[in-house]
């Protein structure tokens, strides 16, 4: 069924036309996270744009993603071939990949085979225009053999603060041997926009990667990376940070699976969680019968800034070999009273010590992040 | 005959359901540096916490004055503004906040209150190096998060860098000398001695007589029982260091 664009549709009206089973409350994966307003919001299909989102401050290959179409012609970079797909790499039981590929707007086949000298930049950029849009954009990255990339993706909107629209985001990521790669992600939609993606990452021998993800903006956000460590001396960071307010739904979800002895991932995690906001972090690190001598580590923090935010954890550690090294923690708590007082007494504004304090305590997220550029941009973002 | 800088009158106050000051009066004057002895929880640094609006430490009666306006109605900033400045007993340890751009953060918050313009960084940094080479305080310290991993004396040190650049015009000094070596002891008392005018005032609250030798006070409080219960000058801090508190404990 082609959709109209001047038509709406019910999410879970779509959802039925094509078998997929969205989640309910009930649904184990998705339980923390408040789906109602998403699902059922009535939308439509996001006409394409001329307009770009800005960009940030270093130099880079941009590709334009106007309402979830891409804006102008491919670019040409050396070592990398770019091409639109027709269809999905994997099967998933991931509820909304399922519907990313059942109605997707446009999707991007990335292949690197070279070493970028530039970060590629995939530029998201919503013209709401009053109208509660949803768009389906998908990415399949190939890294090849000894290749290294550096990829970035924003997220951010223009005007129509108020529209409840709704990005679904799926990248597919392949890392072959010896071959890096650095992901970096910004999520700044709208404070009323819906914002989900997945990341399912298969890696090979020694292939690496590096990860961060900040998110800041949306209603309801699900951030969702999945790793599978294929190859011996595979590696993962995955590292995120979120500041949210409002009544904001923030999810952050990590499932990695260590298949083969020797593969190492690491993962830290920070939220700042303000107003009725309810944050939701799930961690997952499985580590195979045979995969020895791996290292698995996981640290989830937040702070609440009122007394109605809300935080839900869940980590899994499920481990069936012997012979390796796992920690998950989490900890969550309010500001130091005794670090503001003291800031406080030496003439800093409430206000501002909250503030450098936030800034301090998120700022070792993004200490691993390889490109000083990126980290600097990050930690104005932050700041800002 | 100088003005009163800080007016205490009939304090009452409380931390944790329990009264710790009671009937407390005070009044100290422009230029005058006074300091406060007494058993180990009497209140003293509860006193000075009050000073400060920490919350948590309620005044239940009484009035305070800092120059004149009604301090208590102020909040802690704002005290700190006004010039008000406590070296703490125990500084607090800041991870992820280096020891300059607090200091900045401090520093600039302060003179815009006053309406003075940002502090050039280069400006900045340059004073704060000089000042912190005088209190024994390296560059690379300066680097470090705020007090985190300082040994005792180092914090101690830092607090009286961040006193030599804030200025106040009242300094509380709630154990300033406690952890410190007997050079550092100098070297503080020095950046006390060096803040020292007509115009500011000072409370030294110690249980050494040490300090004071370097630091002359114009007077010197007995704080037991809630208050002041003798005031003497310099050589009340030596008979002290000889018989102890027993006969002011007793009072009743
Ligand atoms: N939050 C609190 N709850 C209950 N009691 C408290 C609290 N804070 C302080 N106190 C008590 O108040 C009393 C005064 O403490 P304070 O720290 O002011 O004493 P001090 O005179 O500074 O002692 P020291 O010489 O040991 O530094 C102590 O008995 C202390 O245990
Ligand atoms: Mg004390």
């Amino acid at each position: 069924m082609p959709l109209l664009s001047d038509k709406t549709y019910l999410y879970t009206e779509l959802a039925q036309e094509k078998g997929v089973v969205l989640p309910t409350p009930k649904t184990e994966a998705w339980k923390y996270t408040r789906l109602r307003d998403l699902l059922n919001t009535e939308y439509q299909l996001c006409p394409s744009t001329d307009k770009t989102g800005s960009l940030p401050p270093f130099e880079a290959d941009v590709i334009h993603i106007g309402n979830g179409w891409v804006v102008g012609e491919l670019p040409r970079i050396e070592g990398v071939s770019l091409s639109f797909i027709t269809e999905t790499m994997e099967k998933t039981q991931h509820p909304f990949a399922l519907m990313n590929a059942a109605y997707l707007t446009q999707g991007l086949k990335i292949e690197i085979s070279g070493k970028l000298k530039r970060p590629l930049l995939l530029n998201y950029f919503v013209v709401p225009e009053d109208k509660n849009y949803f768009y389906h954009f998908r990415n399949q990255i190939i890294c090849h053999e000894n290749s290294s990339a550096e990829i970035i993706e924003q997220f951010t909107y223009e005007g129509a603060v108020k529209s409840c629209y709704f990005a679904n985001i799926v990248n597919e990521i392949r890392i072959e041997a010896n071959a890096k790669l650095h992901h970096y992600k910004y999520q700044n939609e709208a404070f009323k926009a819906n914002h989900i993606a997945l990341h399912k990452v298969a890696i090979s021998q020694s292939g690496e990667y590096e990860s961060f993800c900040l998110q800041k903006g949306a209603n309801i956000a699900r951030n969702e990376t999945e790793i599978a460590l294929n190859g011996e001396g595979a590696e993962a960071v995955v590292n995120a940070a979120y500041m949210m307010n409002g009544w904001a739904t923030l999810d952050t979800t990590t499932n990695i699976y260590h298949y083969v002895p020797h593969t190492k991932s690491s993962q830290l995690i920070k939220g700042v969680i303000g107003g009725t906001a309810h944050g939701v972090f799930q961690g997952r690190i499985h580590i195979a019968p045979n995969a020895i001598q791996t290292t698995g580590t996981q640290l989830h923090k937040a702070i609440l800034l009122s007394d109605e935010a809300e935080i839900d954890v869940k980590p899994e550690l499920e481990i069936f070999a012997d012979d390796v090294k796992c920690s998950h923690g989490a900890a969550s708590g309010e500001l130091d009273k005794e670090q503001l007082f003291y800031m406080r007494s030496r003439g800093i504004g409430e206000e501002e010590a909250k503030q450098i304090l936030i800034n301090a305590y998120l700022t070792d997220t993004i200490t691993q992040i390889s490109d000083e550029r990126v980290r600097e941009w990050f930690k104005i973002l932050i700041t800002g | 005959m100088s003005a009163p800088i800080l007016e205490i009158e009939d304090l009452c106050a409380e931390v944790g359901g329990k009264q710790i000051i009671k009937d407390f009066n005070l009044t100290i004057n422009e230029g005058e540096v006074h300091a406060i002895m007494g058993p180990n929880g009497a209140g003293k640094s509860t006193l000075s916490y009050v000073l400060c609006g920490k919350s948590g430490y309620k005044v239940t009666s009484g009035s305070v004055r800092f120059k004149g306006k009604d301090l208590l109605s102020m909040s802690t900033e704002e005290r700190a503004r006004e010039g008000i400045f406590l070296i703490m007993q125990y500084p607090v340890e800041i991870p992820g906040v280096p020891s300059t751009t607090f200091l900045k953060h401090a520093v600039n918050a302060v003179r815009q209150h006053q309406g003075l313009p940002e502090l050039d960084t280069m400006e900045f940094l340059k004073m704060v190096r000089e000042e912190g080479r005088k209190l024994g305080i390296d560059n690379e310290m300066l680097k470090r998060p705020i007090n985190v991993g300082f040994s005792g004396g180092e914090k101690k040190r830092m607090e009286a860098l961040e006193m030599t650049i804030l200025k106040p015009s009242f300094a509380i000094l709630d154990e300033a000398d406690s952890g410190l070596d007997i050079d550092a002891m100098k070297v503080v008392a020095d950046s006390v001695n060096a803040l020292r005018d007509n115009k500011r005032a000072m409370l030294i609250i110690t249980h050494f007589q040490r300090l004071l030798n370097y630091v002359e006070p114009d007077y010197v409080h007995i704080f037991a029982n809630g208050h002041i219960v003798k005031t003497g000058d310099k050589h009340l801090a030596v008979e002290l260091e000889q018989n102890g508190y027993a006969e002011y404990v007793k009072e009743n």
